[in-house]
C-alpha cells in the first residue's frame, strides 16, 4: 500500500501532540482521581496566550512555551489551592462533584476568553506555518514537525522528572498506591498541588502547540478533550507509558480511516468518540490490561 | 450429586498474578450451620463473592440445589435464595432502617412490595432488635446496629442459604453471645447458614461442620472438634488465635 | 432526607398552579404565554432528566440527543404529510429505543466514566446529524406552514410538564423508585439484595428519554424550524443537567425550581445584550458554587436552613 508510509509518519507526528495533551489529564487523574473537564479550557487559554504573545510581542509560538509553561503551572497550583481543594472529597474513586466543578470552571474560562478575545476565529501565521518538509520521503507541514519535536522534548523532561526527582517519584507513588504513599510520609496536599500544576502546564503547552496548527475560538478544545479521554482510557488511566501507546493508537486509527476509507473528515470526531465509548466498555483497563490479558493467555499452562 | 443445598466444585479464583482460591471443593447440607475459617488473606471473603455471583470463578463450578449458579449475576443468585452480608457493612445510608429492610423484602426471593411487605419488615426488625431505630437514617447507626441491619436486610430477601461474613467483628462478648443465639434461631427456622468468622470459639460453638482455608486452599473439613485438632489447622493458626476448649479462657 | 410533597395542601397548590397555567392564553398577553411555554418546556427536561440523574444518580450530559430525535421525527414525518400530533408517540418510542441502545453498553460504567461516555455519544450523534443529508444537514428543516397552532401546542407542553412531574413523583414512591435510590447509594449492595441494576437504569432512562423526545416534537411544532445546532447542542445538554442540580437533584421540587430559575435567567439574559455574553460565566459559576458549598442545590440549602432554625429553640431551653 503506497499510502502506508504517509499514514505511519503522520500518525507518529500527531501522536506526539496527542500525548502531550493527554498527559496533563492523566497526571491529574492519576494523583487525585479527578477528571478535569477544565482541561479543554486550559488548552484553549494556552492557545490564546500564545496568540497574544505572538501578536503583541511578536514572540514565536514555540519560544512562548518558555512563558506559558511556568505561568500555567503557577495558575494550576493556584486553582488547586483556591478551588479544587475545597471539595468535600470521597476517598475512593472519582467523584461527580469534582467532575461538575471543573466543568463549571471550563465554562467560566470560555466566557473569560470571549470577553478578552471575542468569539472570532483566530490563528497564528508565522513564516513557517505554510512550509513543509520531507520526512522519510513523506511531505509534512513544518509546524507539525516542530510540534512533534517540542512534544517529544517535553515528554522526555516529564519522564526524567518522574524518575529522577523526589517530587516526580512521589507523584508516581501516589498514582500507584495512594494509601501506601500517604503512609510513607508523602505530603498529600503538596503532591496534589504540584500534580495539578503540572497537568495545567501540559495543557497550556498543548494549547500553544495546537495554536501553530489549528485555528481556534473560545469553544476550542472540546473535541481534543474527548480525544484526550479516549487516550487515557486506552492507556489504562494509570500508566504513563500506556498514555503514549494510546496516543499512537488513536493517531493511527484517525489517519488510517481518513486515508483508506471513504468516511469524510467531518465524521472523524465521531470515530474517536465511538472509540472512547467502546474502550470504556470493552477494555476498561485499557491497552495495558489488554496486553496483560493476552500475555496471560499466551503463557497459561 | 448428593442432596447438598450448596456445593463448590474445584473453585479457583485468580486476580492477575494472585491465586486467591485454588481448587476448593465442599458441600453444604440443607439446614446446617457451615463455618469457614482461616487466617487473614486465606480467601474466605473471595469464596463468598464467588458463591453469590459478585465474583466469577476462574475455574470450577458452584451449584445450588444442583443448578449451576457461578455464571449468574448477583441479583439472579439472590432470586434463587442465596444471600450474603458484607464484612464491611454496606447500608443504604440515606434511607431509614425500615426502608433498608424493605428494599431487601421488595427485591429478594420473596418480592414483597407495599403493604404486604410491612408485616414481614416489622417482624424482621423485631427479631434483629432494630425496632426502636426503625425510622432513623441508617447513616446514624452504631456499628453493632449496622451489623444487625445488614443481617436484617439479607433476611428480608428470604434466603434459603444465608452467608454471614464476619458478623461478630467488633462486638463485645455479650453481643457475641446474643448473636450466636440469634444465628441458632435462624437455623431453627430452617435457614442454611454459612458463616465466616475470626472468633474461632464462636464458630466452633455454632457450626455443625467447618471448612478451613489457608492460602486459598482447603486444608480441613469436618465437625469442629475433629477439625480443630487437625495438625495442619493448628500449624496454620500457630501464634494467632489458638483454638480453645469450650468454656476456656482465650 | 427528602422533601416530601404529599400533603393535601401541596396537592391543592399544584392543581391550582396547573389550572392557572392552562388558562394563561386567555388571561395573559402573548409575550407572557411565550415565556410560560419556555418554563414548561424546561420543567419537562429537568424533571425527566432527574429520574435518571437524580433518582438513580447516573449523570448523563447527553440528553439533547433525545430532544433532537423527537424534533427530527416530528419534522421529517410532518413534511411527509402526517399530522404533527400523530408523530409524538413515535418520537417517544424512538427516544426510548435510542436510550436503551446507548444504555446497554454504557450502564456498565460507573459514575464519571458513564458521564464521559454520554458526552461522547451525544457529540457523535450531533456530528452524524449534521453530516447526513436526509436530516437536511447542518441547515436544518422547516415545518409545514399550516401546522402551527400556538394555543394547542402551549396546552400540550403544560400537560407534558405536569405529566413529567407527576410521573417522577409516582416513580419515586414506587418499587422502581426504591430500586433507583438503592442503586444510587450503593450499586453493589443493591445487586446483593436482588436488584437488577442495569434493567432498572434502562427503565428510568427510557421513561425520561421518551418524555424529552415528546418535548422535542413539541419544540419543532412551536418554533417551526430546527437545526442540529439548536436541538443537538451540547450547551442544551448542559442546561438540562444544571437545572435539577441547581434546584436540588433527586427531589421533586428541585427540577421545577431549577427550571423556573433557568428560564427566567435565559429570558433576562437574551434580552439584555450585556448579560447575553456572560451566560457561560453564570452557568459555570453557579455550578462551581453549588458543587463546593451545597451539592444538594437550593432544596438542600433550604433543608439546611430549616434544620438550623429548628436547633435554635432547643439551645435556648438548654441555656
Amino acid at each position: 500500500m503506497s499510502s502506508l508510509l504517509p499514514v505511519l509518519v503522520n500518525s507518529l507526528l500527531a501522536a506526539g501532540l496527542y500525548a502531550t495533551m493527554a498527559y496533563g489529564l492523566a497526571m491529574i487523574y492519576g494523583v487525585m482521581r479527578i477528571i478535569n473537564l477544565a482541561h479543554a479550557g486550559v488548552m484553549m487559554l494556552g492557545a490564546y496566550a500564545t496568540f497574544t504573545l505572538f501578536t503583541r510581542f511578536h514572540m514565536d509560538p514555540f519560544l512562548s512555551l518558555l512563558v506559558v509553561v511556568p505561568l500555567f503551572y503557577f495558575l494550576g497550583v493556584l486553582v488547586y489551592r483556591a478551588i479544587v481543594r475545597r471539595l468535600p472529597r470521597a476517598s475512593a474513586g472519582p467523584s461527580m462533584e469534582s467532575l461538575l466543578l471543573l466543568f463549571g470552571l471550563w465554562l467560566v474560562l470560555q466566557n473569560l476568553a470571549y470577553f478578552i478575545w471575542t468569539g472570532e476565529t483566530q490563528s497564528i501565521l508565522t513564516g513557517y506555518t505554510m512550509k513543509s518538509i520531507e520526512v522519510l520521503g513523506v511531505r509534512v507541514g513544518l509546524p507539525l514537525v516542530f510540534v512533534f519535536a517540542a512534544s517529544a522534548a517535553s515528554l522526555l523532561f516529564l519522564n526524567l522528572f518522574l524518575r529522577r526527582t523526589y517530587a516526580g517519584r512521589a507523584i508516581r507513588a501516589v498514582t500507584q498506591n495512594r494509601d501506601a504513599a500517604w503512609l510513607s510520609g508523602i505530603d498529600a496536599e503538596r503532591v496534589s498541588a504540584a500534580a495539578f500544576g503540572i497537568g495545567t502546564a501540559f495543557a497550556g503547552a498543548a494549547g500553544t502547540l495546537m495554536s501553530t496548527m489549528y485555528a481556534f475560538t473560545p469553544d476550542f478544545g472540546r473535541s481534543f478533550l474527548l480525544k484526550a479521554f479516549c487516550i487515557i482510557v486506552l492507556g489504562g488511566m494509570e500508566s504513563f507509558t500506556g498514555v503514549a501507546a494510546g496516543a499512537l493508537v488513536l493517531a493511527l486509527l484517525e489517519n488510517a480511516v481518513s486515508a483508506w476509507t471513504p468516511i469524510p473528515t467531518t465524521f472523524q470526531d465521531a470515530i474517536s468518540f465511538t472509540l472512547l465509548v467502546l474502550a470504556l466498555v470493552l477494555f476498561p483497563k485499557g491497552l495495558p490490561g489488554l496486553a496483560a490479558g493476552l500475555s496471560r493467555k499466551v503463557t497459561a499452562r | 450429586m448428593t442432596d447438598a443445598i450448596l456445593a463448590a466444585e474445584r473453585v479457583s479464583k485468580r486476580f492477575g498474578g494472585i491465586l486467591a482460591l485454588s481448587e476448593v471443593s465442599f458441600e453444604v447440607q440443607a439446614g446446617e450451620i457451615f463455618g469457614i475459617i482461616g487466617p487473614n488473606g486465606a480467601g474466605k471473603t473471595t469464596l463468598f463473592g464467588c458463591l453469590v455471583g459478585a465474583l466469577k470463578p476462574t475455574s470450577g463450578a458452584i451449584r445450588f440445589l444442583g443448578e449451576r449458579i457461578d455464571r449468574l449475576a448477583p441479583y439472579e443468585v439472590v432470586a434463587r435464595g442465596v444471600v450474603r452480608t458484607h464484612q464491611i457493612v454496606r447500608p443504604f445510608r440515606e434511607m431509614t432502617v425500615r426502608e433498608n429492610v424493605a428494599v431487601g423484602a421488595a427485591f429478594g426471593a420473596g418480592r414483597r412490595r407495599g403493604p404486604e411487605a410491612d408485616d414481614s419488615v416489622s417482624y424482621i426488625l423485631h427479631r434483629t432488635r432494630l425496632e426502636a431505630r426503625a425510622d432513623v437514617l441508617a447513616g446514624t447507626l452504631t456499628i453493632g446496629e449496622l451489623k444487625r441491619l445488614e443481617i436484617a436486610r439479607a433476611l428480608a430477601a428470604e434466603p434459603s442459604v444465608l452467608c454471614l461474613d464476619e458478623v461478630m467483628g467488633g462486638l463485645n462478648p455479650s453481643e457475641i453471645h446474643d448473636m450466636m443465639d440469634f444465628i441458632r434461631s435462624l437455623k431453627a427456622d430452617g435457614t442454611t447458614i454459612l458463616i465466616i468468622e475470626h472468633h474461632v470459639h464462636a464458630v466452633v460453638g455454632l457450626s455443625d461442620r467447618i471448612l478451613v482455608l489457608n492460602f486459598g486452599e482447603k486444608i480441613a473439613e469436618g465437625p469442629p472438634t475433629a477439625v480443630m485438632k487437625d495438625p495442619a489447622v493448628v500449624t496454620a493458626y500457630l501464634g494467632a488465635e489458638a483454638p480453645v476448649a469450650p468454656g476456656g479462657v482465650p | 432526607m427528602t422533601l416530601r410533597i404529599h400533603s393535601r395542601r401541596d396537592t391543592a397548590i399544584a392543581v391550582a398552579a396547573l389550572l392557572v397555567l392552562l388558562a394563561a392564553p386567555k388571561i395573559f398577553p402573548r409575550g407572557v404565554v411565550n415565556d410560560l411555554w419556555s418554563v414548561a418546556f424546561a420543567i419537562v427536561l429537568a424533571a425527566s432528566w432527574n429520574i435518571l440523574g437524580g433518582f438513580a444518580g447516573q449523570v448523563s450530559i447527553g440528553y439533547s440527543a433525545f430532544l433532537g430525535i423527537g424534533a427530527y421525527t416530528t419534522a421529517l414525518l410532518s413534511l411527509k404529510g402526517i399530522s404533527p400530533w400523530l408523530t409524538l408517540p413515535l418520537a417517544a418510542f424512538l427516544g426510548a429505543a435510542f436510550s436503551v441502545l446507548i444504555g446497554l453498553p454504557t450502564f456498565r460504567l460507573r459514575g464519571p466514566y458513564f458521564t464521559i461516555a454520554t458526552i461522547g455519544v451525544s457529540e457523535a450523534v450531533r456530528v452524524l446529524a449534521s453530516g447526513v443529508s436526509f436530516t437536511g444537514g447542518s441547515s436544518g428543516l422547516r415545518m409545514p406552514a399550516d401546522s402551527y397552532d400556538f394555543v394547542s401546542n402551549y396546552v400540550a407542553i403544560v400537560l407534558l410538564a405536569a405529566a413529567a412531574v407527576g410521573i417522577s413523583w409516582v416513580i419515586r414512591g414506587s418499587s422502581l423508585g426504591q430500586a433507583l435510590a438503592a442503586v444510587r447509594q450503593d450499586i453493589d449492595a443493591a445487586e446483593a439484595v436482588g436488584i437488577d441494576s442495569t434493567r432498572v437504569k434502562l427503565r428510568a432512562h427510557a421513561i425520561s428519554a421518551a418524555m424529552v423526545s415528546i418535548a422535542g416534537g413539541l419544540f419543532a411544532m412551536n418554533f417551526q424550524y430546527i437545526a442540529p445546532g439548536s436541538v443537538f447542542d451540547f450547551r442544551l445538554s448542559l442546561s438540562i443537567v444544571l437545572m435539577p442540580i441547581v434546584g436540588g437533584v433527586g427531589t421533586i421540587a428541585g427540577p421545577i425550581l431549577g427550571a423556573i430559575i433557568f428560564s427566567y435567567m435565559q429570558i433576562k439574559l437574551l434580552s439584555s445584550p450585556a448579560l447575553r455574553d456572560s451566560y457561560l460565566f453564570i452557568y459555570g459559576g453557579l455550578l462551581m458554587l453549588i458543587m463546593i458549598f451545597e451539592p444538594k442545590g437550593l432544596v438542600g440549602l433550604w433543608m439546611r436552613l430549616r434544620r438550623s432554625v429548628r436547633r435554635a429553640p432547643a439551645a435556648e431551653i438548654a441555656a
